[in-house]
């Protein structure tokens, strides 16, 4: 046991903020201002201007085919997405892929975390190998799936009885569009759990195992209280990564037998429709959404501090 | 811990369904890649008949050849950019006391947060009044933007790792500031860059919905979003073997940089995520 | 629709080279007409279909420097084609110049301001001898937009030795089948049933066979009348007989050609290029494989009409060139290259008896007779959203419940022609 988890070695080391002498503070916050003023500033050009056009576009009829028709319409936009079964459907979509997903994952994060961190043998492969699904464009992985289940070509479609296609109806198809995503994103759950797991004092682990603890209430009655932070954020990031789910189902169905999610089924009304002012309604909803779950998170369950989300 | 036979052989086996997990599908497309396109319809999961034709297709594909250009391109202008600012806005996070820091680190949080589809809609309508759509800037922009919350908090955790008492013992020594910068805190900060750097470049490369919505032609859009536009070679065939070669070529620089980084990718990904 | 299906009229490996070199040839070539701006380079951009290359090549030698066509190949699929179409247009690119359409698009282009209209000698010259139901489809609110390249009409295509009498109408066609069922032999009929502009291709024939419509003439208003209601209780009838595939609900074009040739299929309601796909790859069957009008409600029906258009953009900066090269590729020479080598029939009444086409094109008769009657879908700006939302509603076809498919089916087709609509 003499590796340690990798991420052992960020503990963060204090600040020396206290030491800083009065006289110098002046220059350093302007220093700390110019430093950050580029990140910033790119930042904000990029997301903020275009948040507001997004609200603006929202509120008028804007189709690039009419552009005489362009008009101030208020919340007409709103009135029409929120009246849509179409936008209802992605929407339950969405939230079906989102909570299954996510709660396999966990599981099956978990699962795999133990076995990286507790694994006798073959330690650094193991984690190696799981970083492959990580890594992969999420594209092609999704190519990979869509093939597997095609009739006549893939390996798993042989599998199932004959006439059998399984990504031309509904929830079969939803099924494929989880699996793909549990797949590719399941490794990154696993190591943020991991970096939980070494949060977990090995000797309360022992003292617990020689008072006569099962493994089991070991697990649930130490391992997982003091992991609840690390669970936390890793379901925050996990929650809003696979609520903007976009790739996969464009690989494997573009839509087809109402497998939308929110972002596709915008993508289409922008794209394919080029109506600006519902597709910007329909980014606006899916922002609020966000912003949504992110509070639960924050707020109601105590999630702190989350760090970026990657895929 | 038990390290009997039957315990190795446990874990092994354990192992083993982990290491299935995470290779039989990508061996599936690169099985799909090398299977000659008379047989590609046999479902068996091994080619009966090995191949390169896809390979040589593909390569052969000026499209795809663009694609790849402009995902490497882009992928390393935006990574190098924001790796410049975002580097100096870590270094200022990590170091510095200053009252704008919660705004900058929260700012990053709500981007990294941020739906990008949200995005796509007015930079669509943005890039096409400014001429920026179908051009390499429009991708980079957004590309830059959507990586500095990542090499924010990732070269801020990094950055206080760092013993950066040693840059003052270096000038007690008698070496001048930037001696000390060079020959100190350079070598400490760069395997955190680089780890960075690779991060911030796998999240360019991955990219999908921006390259698709941001581009027209072969002009800037990137290696997957060209893979989605493949076309069989005639009429009637489908481009199924080529989509899988295609996905192997964007694949295997990603795991080549996973499978030699992997410990820094591990500490990289998970900096951060756990305390804050 | 029915305008991107070239036949497998040649082997296999000499298409996949001449694909190929096709493909290469217009990315060196685009890659070097940006540089050249000032030249006459006219982009033209077009579905894949084979002998592109050739005919602007003939027209190339015979420009004498006026201009030079460079193909560039869209997607396979007609809703790819038009999303890159369109967002080009959109960002107001000048790198297009001759674009090919489907015959749905037009109104949608010519209404956004992006095609430009085609008057004067030009258009005097597009429209010479031009068939009356192509030449609609190019035409919006009485101006020309486009220049018919090829048309399309969807046959019935059966195997006289399961079908000696081919029936009239889609009843006809159910006992048909029963029978074959009966007697233990193959007895799909292969519609295309996919939630996809097949599926809408099918709808509107049956409503124009019922004697109805699904808009009004000029686009604006919703008809769906009784005919509509007749339309759907046929195709729902016809999913759940014995003719249906299993599969019917996604069946495409290729799809159903590729059902018949395997001999599972004993029919099936598809465009012409199936004839040239089974003279190559099943020629036995080939002798037992025949056409007939495309069935109707009480009598031979009203056929889908299909085909493609060359239209030019309104950010084309030579027009003049742009208008030029458009006419050398439809012109009847060109037709006649493109119904022999990729099965397109003509758009132009007098190519189809010139040298060549009575082998290629033994169903010509058949066609030019459909021609007559042949139903257009829906005019209107909007179509894209219209048929996306129909698509939708008519899937499954299985599951279609009249009545309330109808009343559905009004209120999401009024509202996508107020642009108002949610695309799913």
């Amino acid at each position: 046991m003499n590796e340690e988890v990798s991420s052992a070695e960020a503990i963060p080391v204090p600040g020396r903020a206290a030491a800083v002498p009065s006289a110098n503070r002046r220059s350093e916050r302007r220093l700390g201002w110019m430093l950050c003023a580029p990140a910033a500033v790119v930042m904000l050009a990029v997301t903020g201007w275009p948040i507001v056009y997004s609200v603006l576009l929202s509120l008028q009829r804007f189709d690039l085919r009419f552009p005489a028709r362009k008009a101030w319409i208020g919340v007409d936009n709103y009135t029409t997405v929120l009246g849509s079964s179409f936008w209802w459907n992605a929407f339950a979509v969405t939230v079906l892929v989102t909570v299954v997903s996510v709660a396999v994952e966990l599981v099956l994060g978990m699962v795999i975390a133990l076995v990286m961190y507790r694994t006798i043998v073959g330690r650094g492969l193991v984690r190696a190998v799981v970083l492959i699904p990580y890594g992969i464009v999420t594209v092609a992985a999704a190519y990979g799936w869509k093939y597997a289940w095609t009739p006549g070509t893939g390996f798993l479609a042989r599998l199932l009885p004959a006439g059998a296609a399984p990504l031309t109806d509904h929830f079969p198809a939803i099924g494929i569009i989880i699996l793909a995503e549990i797949w590719k994103t399941t490794p990154f759950m696993a190591l943020l759990l991991m970096a939980g797991l070494a949060l977990v004092p090995e000797d309360t682990l022992k003292a617990a195992s020689t008072d006569g603890a099962t493994a089991w209430q070991r697990f649930t009655k130490i391992t997982l209280p003091l992991m609840k932070p690390a669970i936390l954020a890793a379901l925050l990031f996990r929650t809003l990564d696979a609520f903007r789910i976009f790739d996969d189902i464009f690989v494997l169905t573009n839509g087809a037998q109402n497998t939308s999610s929110v972002s596709l089924i915008a993508y289409h009304n922008l794209i394919g429709g080029l109506n600006l002012g519902i597709g910007s309604t329909m980014s606006v909803l899916i922002f609020l959404a966000v912003a949504l779950i992110a509070f639960v998170f924050v707020k109601v369950l105590g999630t702190s501090t989350p760090d970026a989300g990657r895929r | 811990m038990d390290r009997t036979a039957g315990g190795i052989t446990r874990w092994s086996l354990v192992n083993l369904l982990v290491v299935l997990y995470a290779l039989v599908p990508v061996a599936w497309i690169a099985s799909l890649s090398f299977k000659d396109p008379a047989a590609l319809s046999n479902g068996a999961f091994l080619p009966t008949k090995w191949t390169l034709r896809n390979y040589r297709g593909i390569f052969d594909n000026a499209d795809f050849v663009r694609g790849l250009g402009n995902s490497i391109g882009i992928g390393i202008v935006s990574t190098l950019v924001a790796i410049a600012i975002g580097t100096m806005a870590a270094y200022a996070v990590a170091r510095l006391d200053f009252p704008g820091k919660p705004l900058v680190l929260g700012l990053s949080l709500l981007i990294a947060m941020f739906p990008q589809i949200s995005l796509v809609t007015p930079l669509f309508e943005i890039e096409r009044t400014l001429g920026l759509f179908d051009t390499w800037p429009g991708l980079i922009l957004p590309y830059i933007t959507f990586a500095l919350p990542l090499t924010i908090y990732t070269l801020s955790t990094f950055f206080k790792e760092i013993p950066w008492d040693l840059e003052k013992a270096a000038k007690m020594d008698g070496a001048t500031p930037f001696q000390a910068f060079r020959r100190v805190i350079v070598p400490l900060a760069t395997p955190g860059v680089v780890t960075t750097a690779i991060l911030a470049f796998i999240l360019c490369w991955n990219d999908f919905l921006f390259s698709i919505s941001l581009t027209s032609s072969s002009r800037a859009r990137t290696a997957p979003a060209t893979i989605s536009f493949f076309t069989g070679s005639s009429q009637f065939e489908n481009p199924t073997g080529s989509i899988a070669a295609a996905a192997i070529v964007i694949t295997v620089p990603i795991v080549v940089f996973v499978l030699v980084f992997q410990r820094r990718i591990v500490a990289g990904l998970t900096s951060g995520a756990v305390k804050g | 629709m029915g305008r991107a299906l070239s036949p497998a009229g040649a082997p296999a490996g000499r298409r996949a080279m001449a694909a190929l070199t096709a493909v290469l040839t217009a990315g060196l070539a685009a890659a070097c007409a940006s540089g050249a701006s000032g030249t006459r380079v006219v982009n033209l951009y077009n579905a894949p279909q084979e002998s592109i290359g050739a005919i602007a090549g003939r027209c190339n030698r015979e420009a004498h420097g006026r201009y030079r066509i460079v193909v560039n190949t869209l997607p396979r699929g007609a809703d790819d084609q038009r999303e890159q179409l369109v967002r080009r247009l959109a960002a107001r690119d000048s790198g297009l110049d001759v674009l090919g359409l489907d015959v749905t698009w037009t109104a949608e282009l010519a209404e956004a301001g992006w095609i430009r209209e085609w008057t004067g000698r030009y258009a005097q010259e597009a429209s010479k001898g031009t068939l009356p139901g192509p030449l609609s489809t190019a035409t919006w609110q009485g101006r020309l937009y486009a220049a018919p390249y090829n048309t399309n009409v969807q046959l019935l295509w059966y195997r006289s030795d399961l079908m000696p009498d081919p029936p009239s109408t889609w009843a006809g066609l159910i006992q048909a089948s029963e029978r074959l069922a009966a007697e233990g032999k193959p007895h799909y009929g292969e519609v295309t049933g996919a939630q996809f502009e097949g599926l809408v291709v099918w709808f509107n024939s049956l409503v124009a066979s019922a004697g109805g419509r699904i808009l009004s003439p000029d686009g604006r208003r919703v008809e769906l009348g009784p005919s509509a209601l007749t339309a759907l209780r046929t195709m729902r009838r016809f999913a759940r007989s014995k003719a249906a595939d299993p599969s019917i609900s996604n069946t495409k074009e290729d799809d159903a050609r590729l059902a018949v040739e395997s001999g599972r299929g004993a029919y099936e309601i598809n465009w012409p290029f199936v004839y040239a796909s089974m003279a190559t790859l099943q020629p036995k069957l080939l002798k037992k494989f025949k056409w007939a009008p495309y069935p109707g409600i009480t009598g031979p029906g009203r056929a889908p009409l299909g085909g493609a258009n060359f239209a030019v953009s309104r950010y084309s900066a030579k027009p003049d060139a742009a208008f030029q090269a458009a006419l050398c590729l439809r012109d009847p020479e060109s037709q006649r290259t493109a119904a022999i080598q990729d099965g397109l029939p003509p758009a132009v009444e007098s190519v189809y008896w010139a040298p060549g086409m009575a082998k290629a094109y033994p169903m010509r008769q058949a066609i030019l007779d459909s021609l007559k009657t042949a139903a257009a879908r829906p005019m209107t700006p909007t179509y894209q959203n219209v048929s996306t939302v129909s698509a939708v509603r008519l899937s499954p076809p299985k599951s279609i419940d009249p009545p309330r498919t109808l009343r559905s089916l009004r209120g999401l087709i009024e509202d996508a022609l107020q642009s108002k609509g949610v695309l799913p």
